[in-house]
């Protein structure tokens, strides 16, 4: 018999949430807050005057902010379909009893572990045009004519970089899908296999749809992430070459701390836009994905 | 050791709906093994965190050795308690779970030791004391939650369901341990339980609580003997007593086509005939006649249950290790006098 | 019989295939690590002929990568440390108490997790500015404790609500006040989570960038992703060397994971499978 908790303590509840509060609200809250008001204010190192929504204005007419939303919004959509179907494929590849499977799980998971700061740097070289790997591979294979600066082409720097991430976050996302998998209660499987279906069907027909909420959830975790996107492309590309790998995020700090405008409201602005536009996703597929969940069981 | 005094206690909770508890008024004495009994959600665990200081009361008062303690905390009531989950500390040794309680209060060491090692002798843990509790089997776990409490040497044991996490076996050895540390320490122990037997075999007295309720104190035959209500008829004994509406007219009760002569005088009227199971006789020209219809022998004994012209609930009875009758065939039944109880059909309070 | 065989064999290729593709880049820089830039660009492909340690040695001494790492260590420990306490503190409150307000308290946790992190940098450099903590260490402690405590709370609050409550009804007879139960049962009794949130936000910590690179200006106070960066923008074409800087990053998170990757693994994982 249990009963329910008891009333509240303030007495023991405040000291215990005290500290976190105090963190909360001063280093998180309202630093928010404070970027919401820089944004209708023009905020110099020693003036700041409101301007009311001229910032907003200016960025709805700001071609470089709307090339930024459009390359972050690219790679939002097609990373984690990249990322979750081949993680997918290498999470079934290991499911299917493949010897050292425990050893390539924590082999694949470790690019994640990685600083974006190095995971860059190795890639610049990689892409690089004289000695990378990309071009190496391609020209031992006879592909010599497609080698380029895949950094330093405005047709392939987004591509490339794409890949990188790609190439991070597969193995976080095979090792979720991997677990659960595992988690799929055999009999599920077991039935699937009495019923005569073949591995393709049992793939399509029981395993993939058991796994949705899971695949669903993946997905909006690295939409999530890309929209964020600022440290690799900050070490590799800097938002170049002209605009062609901009992201919002970079683009605000350049607005903040690059230009020499001092001008601390304008990029408030975009932060602000872009705080609301990521957390309206997050809150229509968060919804999404518990509707699914529903259906599901 | 110690009283504990229920006046009139009463829980409930925030946000309204009926109390948990109400009006429990009872003296548990110097040394008592005192049992509150009673099916899940009949308060009596939430009596006893009242007692613990683990829930605030908020009618009544609740005072120990006369001392009113409603407002004293928990960790100055001197009771302790054993869990029905035990609740050891999982991080820390067997020896450090019963040591814990002491080293807060401030004990030399070497009193610490004593105790610890006195308690570990009497439950026969001494072999165990380096280890974590995840590497005892339950049995050994319940022990060392009782040694929690012994180190303590408290005023008052309260015990909260301390048995049903044991199979079968060894919780009737645990009783049995349970009762001779009783005997050995004779503290005053309060002890909650939805199991009869335990009820049965280890109080002193026993109070069986419905819907937050009292619903009868006493002694165990007492409380067995003479159910109070036809709650505490039907909760204790296995089968339990049958319970069947009759009615009151002109000094008889009828049941169904059957009838009896009344045992004591009752108003007429509607009311609830209670009849233990060993307590029907077959003998041949008994006045309750019915159709068996289900034979479960035990091997000790066998449970009949039988038809009664005119009565829709089944009539049980309990005999030897052969059945007087077999399925289909009918047979005559009679109670003594002084094993027929009657209750008010409403209310379901004694009539005698 | 044949398709059996023929399936396993694409089953190997994919594997070995992917295998190569993760690792190969590590590995790569392990061996540049230990060449010198013109063994490098002589084969950027070979195994080092001699393997040579000693760079590492110049790396740490020369290029002020002890500084950098010594910077790292700092901040990054302390951050830890008092997000976990602050962070635990907080989700026993959360999981043990019942009060008012209590889901909206986690609901708001829980949802800055996905906080893009352009919505506090600016405001988080003018007040650190204003507290005079901009380009401290302290400040960027305390910025890192914020930024992970969200994290921290959700993983903790969750193995905080599996402890019995019967647990601290225990410690609670056993004499102890709710702050005593807390250091004493409560903290203990979830170590294992503890030990998950510790070893996931020295990680993510380690390799933060974002929040260094805004906050962080003087060389003296940079921490390792920003020595690397600085390295690389001086030394452009020295890859040798800065294929060390990015092994002296990198070795460190290696062993960790190493030692405790189902943790690691664990804790990283943890948003994703609810």
């Amino acid at each position: 018999m249990t009963s329910p908790r008891e009333r509240p303590a303030w007495g023991a509840i405040v000291p215990f949430l005290l500290p976190a509060t105090v963190f909360y609200l001063g280093l998180t809250a309202y630093p928010v807050i404070r970027t919401v008001w820089n944004s209708v204010h023009e905020v110099l190192p020693r003036r700041e005057a409101y301007v009311g929504g001229a910032h907003y204005v200016e960025l709805w007419a700001d071609d470089t902010f709307w090339r930024a939303v459009r390359n972050t919004v690219t790679w939002a959509l097609v990373a984690p379909f990249l990322e979750v179907s081949i993680a997918l494929l290498l999470a079934l590849a290991l499911y299917a009893r493949v010897p050292a499977a425990r050893i390539l799980r924590i082999a694949w998971f470790t690019p994640v572990l990685m600083s974006y700061v190095v995971v860059g740097i190795v890639w610049m070289w990689i892409y690089n045009y004289d000695w990378g790997a990309a071009n190496a591979i391609l020209r031992a294979v006879g592909l010599g004519h497609w080698a380029q600066p895949w950094l330093g082409t405005t047709d392939t720097a987004l591509p490339a970089l794409i890949v990188v991430t790609t190439w991070m976050w597969t193995g976080f996302n095979m090792v979720v899908l991997l677990a659960a998998l595992h988690a799929l209660p055999t009999e599920v499987i077991e039935a699937a296999e009495l019923d005569r279906c073949g591995w393709g069907a049992k793939l399509t027909r029981v395993m993939v749809p058991l796994i949705l909420p899971t695949i669903l959830n993946l997905l909006v975790l690295s939409f999530v992430g890309k929209m964020k996107i600022f440290d690799l492309v900050w070490i590799t590309t800097k938002g170049g070459p002209l605009w062609s790998t901009e992201t919002v995020s970079t683009y605000v700090y350049k607005r903040a701390f690059e230009w020499s405008t001092f001008d601390l409201g304008y990029p408030s602005a975009i932060a602000t836009v872009w705080f609301v536009i990521v957390m309206s996703f997050v809150a229509v597929l968060t919804w999404m994905v518990r509707r699914q969940q529903k259906l599901e069981y | 050791m110690a009283t504990v005094t229920l006046d009139r206690l009463g829980k409930r909770y925030a946000g309204g709906g009926a109390p948990a508890v109400q009006d429990v008024t009872f003296e548990v004495a110097h040394g008592e093994f005192f049992v509150l009994l009673g099916p899940s959600g009949c308060g009596k665990s939430t009596t006893l965190r009242m007692i613990a200081g683990l829930e605030a009361i908020t009618e009544g008062t609740l005072a120990i050795d006369g001392k009113r303690m409603n407002e004293v905390p928990a960790r100055d009531r001197d009771i302790a308690m054993v869990f029905q989950s035990y609740a050891l500390y999982p991080h820390m040794s067997v020896y450090d779970n019963m040591a814990f309680g002491l080293r807060r209060r401030a004990m030399p060491k070497a009193e610490i030791d004593r105790r610890v090692r006195v308690a570990a002798a009497i439950l026969g843990l001494e072999p165990f004391l380096g280890r974590r509790p995840h590497a005892l089997s339950g049995g050994q776990r319940q022990r060392v939650a009782v040694g929690r409490a012994i180190v303590r040497d408290p005023k008052v044991f309260l015990f909260d369901e301390p048995l049903s996490n044991l199979d079968a076996a060894l919780r009737a050895s645990t009783r049995q341990e349970l009762i001779r540390l009783h005997r050995r320490l004779g503290a005053t122990m309060i002890y909650v339980t939805h199991d009869q037997v335990e009820a049965m075999t280890m109080g002193d007295r026993i109070c069986i609580m419905d819907h937050g309720r009292v619903a009868q104190i006493g002694a165990p035959l007492d409380v067995y003997r003479r159910p109070a209500t036809t709650f505490v008829a039907g909760f204790l004994g296995s089968p339990p007593m049958n319970l069947l509406p009759a009615t009151v007219a002109d000094g008889r009760v009828r049941l169904g086509e059957a009838t009896l002569t009344l045992p004591a005088r009752v108003p007429e009227g509607p009311v609830t005939l209670g009849v233990r199971p060993e307590d029907l006789v077959p003998v041949p020209e008994g006045p309750l006649r019915g159709e068996v219809v289900a034979v479960e022998p035990l091997g000790a004994e066998t449970i009949l249950s039988l038809r009664l012209p005119g009565v829709e609930r089944e009539l049980m009875l309990r005999a030897g290790r052969s059945a007087p009758a077999g399925l289909g065939e009918r047979i005559a039944l009679v109670a003594p006098h002084d094993a027929i109880h009657l209750f008010d059909a409403a209310t379901g309070c004694r009539l005698t | 019989m044949w398709g059996r065989v023929l399936a396993r064999a694409a089953v190997m290729l994919v594997i070995v295939l992917w295998t190569m593709f993760a690792a190969g880049p590590f590995l790569w820089v392990a061996t540049i690590s230990l060449r010198t830039t013109s063994e490098f660009m002589a084969a950027p492909y070979a195994l080092p002929e001699t393997w040579r340690f000693d760079k590492f040695a110049t790396a740490w001494t020369g290029s002020g990568y002890d500084t950098y790492f010594t910077n790292s260590i700092l901040v990054v420990f302390s951050a830890v440390a008092i997000v976990t306490a602050v962070g635990a503190m907080a989700a026993h409150a959360l999981a043990r108490y019942r009060f008012p307000g209590n889901r909206l308290v986690y609901l708001l946790i829980f949802s800055t997790i996905v906080l893009p992190p352009q919505i506090t940098v600016i405001a988080l450099f003018q007040t650190l500015a204003k507290l005079g903590l901009y380009d401290t260490r302290v400040g960027l402690t305390l910025v890192y404790a914020a930024v992970q405590l969200p994290l921290t709370v959700y993983i903790l609050e969750s193995f905080f609500a599996r402890i019995p409550a019967d647990l601290f009804d225990a410690a609670r007879i056993d004499g102890y006040s709710e702050w005593a139960t807390f250091w004493k049962v409560a903290f203990p009794v979830a170590m294992p989570a503890i030990a998950t949130v510790v070893i996931l936000n020295t990680i993510l910590l380690w390799n933060e960038f974002l929040y260094a690179v805004v906050l962080i200006a003087d060389d003296a106070r940079r921490t390792l992703p920003l020595g690397i960066q600085k390295f690389m923008g001086d030394q452009l074409e020295d890859y040798g060397m800065i294929a060390t800087g990015l092994m002296i990053a990198i070795v460190p998170v290696v062993l960790i994971y190493a030692i405790f990757s189902e943790k690691l693994i664990q804790g990283m994982t943890a948003g994703a499978v609810k």
